[in-house]
Parts: C-alpha cells; sequence; structure tokens
C-alpha cells in the first residue's frame, strides 16, 4: 500500500472538491475524486413554471450562469417544439463566444498558472532580459521599466506576508521549470489578463441586459431589443477586437511558451480513451452547421455522431439510494439519508458518474478539440498541427494534462474569429429591417425535451418533462460531472481519476503535480456557500447535507 | 457627492438565508428609486467575475451573510479597514470569493472604500429559496441599513411602492 495524499478543497473557485491519491513510488497509483457537496437544484424545480427553471438553474454556479440559462431555454424550446429566429441564435453566439473568451482566459491566468509559474522566482528576474524574452515570445513586448514596475508591484505583496492572489504554498517546489524571466512576464499577464476580464464581462452586459446575471434570455428567442442597434453592436465589437488581441498576441504565445518548458507533461494526464462533445455554436437553424461541431471518439479517431438517448447516470458510488444507472429523463436524486460516510471502496462523492454508452467519457477543450480535428474542421486542425509543430511535440501530445490545456487556448482563437462574423451579420440583419429575435409560443400541457449546449467547461446537458405546464421532473449533467465524477457499477474510474495514475509526485507534502492535472479540467463543483466572518478568516462554511 | 455609489447583492438565493444579500437588492429594486449616481448589482455567487463590477464602483456597499459570533438576525456593519485584506489559503490553495476579488483590486490599482453591511445567517445550507422566518423579519431593518449608507455616501433614493 502506497502514502496517500487527499488534497481538499482542490478547487479555485466556486465549489468543493477532493482528491485522494495513493502514491507509490514516485507516483500515483490510484485516485478517487470527490464532489463534498449536494446539489439537489432539480429537487426544487418539480411544479415550477418550465419558464422560471432558467432563473433557478443559472444561480447554481457562480462562474456558469450564462450556460445554465441557455441549456435551459434550449431544453425548455426543444420540449414545445419552438424554432428561435436567426437574431436569438446570433445573440445566444455572441453571448456564448464572449464566455469563452472571458473564461478560457481567467481559466489560464488566474486558475491554472500558479500551477506551472513560480512567483516568487519572478522576484529574482532580470527586467531587461525579461523585456529581451518578451520580445522574442509575444506579441505585446514591453520594456525592462515595465517589468520593473510588476517586480516592486509583486515585491509588496510578497514583503506584507500576504502573497495576495498568489498564496500558494508550493513556491520553490523542483517542479517549477521555467526561468525567472518567464516567470514574470507571465506574472505581468496574470495582471493584465485581471484588467481585461474586467472588461470581457461588460460583453455579456451588453446584450445580456445585465451581467452577471443575463436576463435577455427567454424561451422563443432573446428580449435585447433595445440594444439592437449599430451603436450598441460597436461596442460590443469594441470589447471583442481588445478581447481577441489579447489572445492571439498574449495569452496563446504565453500558453506555448510555458508549454515548451513542460513537454514531459504532455505524457502525463491522458489515459482517456472516450472523448465527448455536444458541439456548440449553431450556424444554422437551431443547431444545425455547429462551429465547434459534436462527436463521440470511442478508443478510436474516428468520431460517430452523439446519440443522447446513450447517455446515463450511475449512483453506485455516489450517496445515493441504490438504482440502476438512468437516462437523464428517468432521473431521480435521492440522496441517502442521515449522515454519509467517505468510503473510498464504497461510497465517496455527490457526483453521479454520468457515462455515454456505459463509457466515461472526457468532456470540454480536449474532448471538443479533438471532436473537431478528426471531423477534419480546417480551422482546428491548422491551429493544432501549428502548435504541435511549434513545441515539437507529436498528436500523442494532445491526449495529455498540456494537450487539454493547449486545447482550451486554442479554440479560444477559433470561437473568438467566429464572433466576427456574427456580429457583421448581426448588424446587417438590423440594416435591412430584420430585427426579430423571439418567436412567439403556447404552452403545451404535455412536453419533454433536452437542451445541450458545449460550454467553457463541456458537454452540458439539461433534460426537462413538462406536465400540466409544470415541470414534471428536471435533470442537468454538468461537465463538471462528467469529468470528476466516480466510479461505477463496473468499477471504471471517472476521467479525473484515470487521468491522475502514473502523475510522478517529487512530493508527497506538496502534490503540485495533481494540481496540474486537475485544474487543467477547469473543475467546478457547483454551489457555493459563502459567509464572511472577519474573526478567523474562514470563508467557505460549507456542510453536507 | 460620490460618483458611481454601487450597492453589490451577494449570495446564493438556492441556500435560504445565504440568498438573503439578493433579496435585500431585489427590494431596492422593486420598492426604490435612486440618484444616478447609484447602481444596483445582484452578484449572485461570483467572485472573480464581479471585478468590473467592483473595480468600476466609486464606493462599494456590499450587502452579505455575516458571521460574527452572534445571533441569527444579528445586523452588523464593516468598514473599509475592518474587511480582511486577504487571500485565504486552505492546503495552500484558494477559492475565489469577494473577498479575495476585493483583493485582487489592489492589483487593478483601484480598490473602492467598501462598507459591508451584513446579518448573521439562521440556515444557509438546507436547499431551499425561502429566507428562515428570523431572518425574514429582519429583511426591512437591513434594507435601511443599507438605505442609511446610500444617503451617508450621498446618494438620493425615494420610495416607489409600499412595503408590505
Amino acid at each position: 500500500m502506497g502514502k496517500k495524499i487527499i488534497v481538499d478543497p482542490i478547487t479555485r473557485i466556486e465549489g468543493h472538491l477532493r482528491i485522494e491519491v495513493e502514491v507509490e513510488n514516485g507516483r500515483v497509483k490510484n485516485a478517487w475524486s470527490s464532489g463534498q457537496m449536494f446539489r439537489g437544484i432539480e429537487v426544487m424545480l418539480q411544479g415550477r413554471d418550465p419558464r422560471d427553471a432558467q432563473h433557478f438553474v443559472q444561480r447554481s454556479c457562480g462562474v456558469c450562469t450564462y450556460v445554465h440559462a441557455l441549456s435551459s431555454v434550449r431544453a425548455v424550446e426543444d420540449a414545445c417544439n419552438i424554432e428561435i429566429p436567426e437574431n436569438a441564435r446570433i445573440i445566444r453566439n455572441l453571448l456564448h463566444g464572449a464566455q469563452y473568451q472571458h473564461d478560457h482566459i481567467v481559466h489560464f491566468y488566474h486558475l491554472h498558472a500558479l500551477d506551472w509559474v513560480d512567483i516568487v522566482s519572478a522576484l529574482s528576474a532580470d527586467p531587461v532580459k525579461t523585456s529581451k524574452l518578451s520580445e522574442n515570445v509575444s506579441g505585446r513586448p514591453e520594456k525592462s521599466d515595465y517589468f520593473k514596475a510588476v517586480q516592486t508591484r509583486l515585491k509588496t505583496f510578497v514583503d506584507s506576508g500576504q502573497l495576495g492572489p498568489f498564496n500558494n504554498a508550493y513556491w520553490g517546489h523542483p517542479a517549477y521549470k521555467l526561468p525567472a524571466e518567464a516567470n514574470l512576464m507571465a506574472a505581468s499577464h496574470y495582471l493584465e489578463a485581471i484588467k481585461l476580464q474586467a472588461k470581457a464581462a461588460r460583453m455579456h452586459a451588453i446584450f445580456g441586459g445585465k451581467n452577471p446575471h443575463p436576463q435577455s434570455l427567454v424561451v422563443g428567442g432573446v428580449t435585447s431589443v433595445k440594444d439592437l442597434t449599430a451603436e450598441r453592436i460597436d461596442e460590443f465589437a469594441g470589447i471583442w477586437k481588445e478581447t481577441k488581441a489579447f489572445v492571439d498576441e498574449v495569452y496563446v504565445p504565453d500558453l506555448l511558451a510555458v508549454a515548451s518548458f513542460y513537454k514531459d507533461w504532455a505524457g502525463i494526464g491522458g489515459n482517456n480513451n472516450t472523448y465527448l462533445a455536444y458541439g456548440d455554436f449553431p450556424q444554422q437553424g437551431v443547431n444545425d452547421d455547429m462551429l465547434l461541431p459534436g462527436g463521440i471518439l470511442m478508443g478510436d479517431l474516428n468520431p460517430k455522431p452523439v446519440d443522447t438517448r446513450l447517455i446515463t447516470e450511475d449512483v453506485t458510488r455516489a450517496w445515493y439510494e441504490k438504482g440502476s444507472a438512468k437516462h437523464p429523463y428517468k432521473g431521480e436524486t435521492k440522496p441517502i439519508q442521515g449522515e454519509v460516510e467517505y468510503n473510498t471502496d464504497d461510497k465517496y462523492t455527490w457526483l453521479k458518474a454520468p457515462r455515454y454508452d456505459g463509457r466515461s467519457a472526457e468532456v470540454g477543450p480536449l474532448a471538443r478539440v479533438l471532436v473537431a480535428y478528426t471531423s477534419g474542421v480546417k480551422e482546428v486542425k491548422t491551429l493544432v498541427d501549428h502548435a504541435l509543430k511549434t513545441l515539437g511535440v507529436d498528436t500523442k501530445a494532445l491526449f495529455s494534462t498540456l494537450g487539454r490545456t493547449a486545447a482550451r487556448g486554442l479554440e479560444t482563437i477559433v470561437v473568438g474569429n467566429a464572433m466576427e462574423g456574427w456580429i457583421n451579420k448581426l448588424k446587417s440583419n438590423i440594416a435591412s429591417g430584420n430585427k426579430k429575435t423571439y418567436q412567439p409560443w403556447k404552452m403545451p400541457d404535455k412536453g419533454k425535451g433536452f437542451g445541450l449546449n458545449d460550454v467553457p467547461r463541456g458537454a452540458l446537458g439539461h433534460w426537462i418533462e413538462i406536465d400540466g405546464g409544470k415541470i414534471k421532473n428536471y435533470q442537468y449533467v454538468v461537465p463538471s460531472t462528467w469529468n470528476l465524477g466516480p466510479r461505477d457499477n463496473k468499477d471504471q474510474k471517472g476521467p479525473v481519476e484515470n487521468s491522475l495514475i502514473g502523475t510522478p509526485i517529487a512530493d508527497p507534502k506538496q502534490p503540485l503535480e495533481i494540481l496540474r492535472t486537475v485544474h487543467s479540467y477547469d473543475p467546478c463543483i457547483a454551489c457555493a456557500v459563502h459567509v464572511i466572518d472577519p474573526h478567523t478568516n474562514e470563508i467557505y462554511k460549507v456542510r453536507v447535507i | 457627492m460620490n460618483k458611481n455609489i454601487t450597492i453589490l447583492g451577494v449570495g446564493n438565493i438556492l441556500y435560504r438565508d445565504d440568498g438573503v444579500g439578493i433579496r435585500v437588492v431585489e427590494k431596492l429594486q422593486m420598492e426604490y428609486e435612486f440618484s444616478d449616481n447609484v447602481s444596483i448589482v445582484d452578484g449572485g455567487v461570483l467572485g472573480v467575475n464581479l471585478l468590473g463590477v467592483i473595480s468600476n464602483a466609486g464606493r462599494l456597499i456590499v450587502v452579505d451573510t455575516v458571521l460574527n459570533h452572534g445571533e441569527p438576525g444579528d445586523l452588523h456593519r464593516l468598514d473599509h479597514h475592518e474587511i480582511p485584506n486577504r487571500i485565504l489559503a486552505k492546503n495552500s490553495l484558494h477559492q475565489v470569493d469577494l473577498i479575495e476579488a476585493l483583493t485582487l483590486c489592489n492589483a487593478l490599482d483601484h480598490v473602492p472604500r467598501t462598507t459591508i453591511i451584513g446579518i448573521e445567517p439562521k440556515d444557509m445550507e438546507t436547499l431551499g429559496d425561502e429566507l428562515s422566518p428570523e431572518i425574514k423579519a429582519k429583511l426591512d431593518q437591513l434594507t435601511e441599513k443599507v438605505l442609511e449608507e446610500v444617503s451617508r455616501l450621498g446618494g438620493r433614493y425615494s420610495m416607489i411602492r409600499q412595503t408590505k
């Protein structure tokens, strides 16, 4: 029996995730991923008006408000046979595209970069050399004075004894490989990205009615009618342009520069052979001509169309009452009554285990990029091949922690590029007098439908059954459940559990390597309950119900 | 007169009293009209995504639950210097929450002067969209505290509907 390491909590944002690994001879031998919070929002939705579901589901996560609302209205539209107008589709794509730009930048710099970038090392960097480095690798080179100023600011954080945003006990860990100058350059972009993301979030405010909880989505379309002016669209386009420039000139060059020092991670953190993408950004009709196509890869490189009937959730190893694996239409949320016991030999999580045709499947940027690449999407292929060539690695490198992190950056480019076309199309529609954004409809007595959405974190699906004009059953299967879910009745591990197997651990007391792989999935276990405690600095008072 | 006084309610309406900050914001939006220098934001459970809102504020009033070793329903007012300026480290990891977002604002060179108006919660663990009766009974008082703060900062308001 190897040494056990428990990292709890592991998510840098909203949520509560616990990872337990067993280490033997310096490598992870076994792993368990546990969601420590019960999410039972589905139960709350029963008996409510289907139109209200989006307002509840968008509260279930602090990051993904819009995408849950979008899946929810799509589910109701499917159940009620509503075809939304073209402008509504474009505006939804623009909002969703804005979410990709924002979230992926935040993920790379604020949730993941510190797994690779040693901030304390940046203090010893030579600003002149850093300036030269930035001229070589960055699309936005800076002078040495700029880096000197960043260094001074970092020093203030460090000297105050509060590293502020850079609080992490792992500084100086042997797994950090970047030269001091690269650390300083990345740290300066961390700060730039904070400013940029605040700006990028405003894109949502333009067509979303308001941010952070967009209100312009309705079943049947969008209500952004008063924002359909050339002026508002130009305002959106201005922020889009600035964000895209950051992605092209800073984010992706940084990604490749950092990756070039961590090529060993192109062989760590893979281990999944099933990749699921629902696809998204329809460019025709309701869900036709997806910019990022849907598909399932099962152990080979031949994507097949997704058949949602093959999706089930298994609760064998989760804290729910015993039952067979069920399709979301038949899904139940029946938590075990009383105290639950964390037992890796039995039940150990609140997350159900989603399965596609009985297999655990990875979702998210890597799944989307692999499906697009193997489906022959030209732009994706060009970008991926270019990145592989730049790093001097082959396609096998994609199936890894590094591949996952790179895929996220590359799809940010693809979506960002496509947004320009949507902006122009919306403008020309408005100019030609086509301002329709809403399709009137009537609530049926009975109906069944689902809304799929491939959100920044991965494949998201909401399933609804309507009876008597009210919600009879509502289930959603979220990306983090696919990726972070537990074993199932066949003892088949979830994707993150698989990915951790074989990970080298230099120091079991500082399992930085585990964080790299887990964070590469952009984990989010929804529903933060937060309070402020001025005395103990204790923020999350979360107890399992 | 202060420019852009931002009232930011935060919390999760799905977990009973955790949503009290949002309930106050809803009440302010429905029952009051404010002068142009006041904006009201429903921040939900967003942490880092609120950076834009926070950094654009001239003065910030946060409405949230506050644990201060008191009884459920106790009202609290934490002024700028009393707010812990820190980022949490838990097992050397951190989660980005509101306080962290405020601290991150240091990096943006703009930290609005902030006051937190809060209430000691009773139940934030049960799933449900209703406040517990003790907290509901204090909602008017809590709202009043926020309005006092608005006046103090030079914002104006008037009631547009009679409260129950």
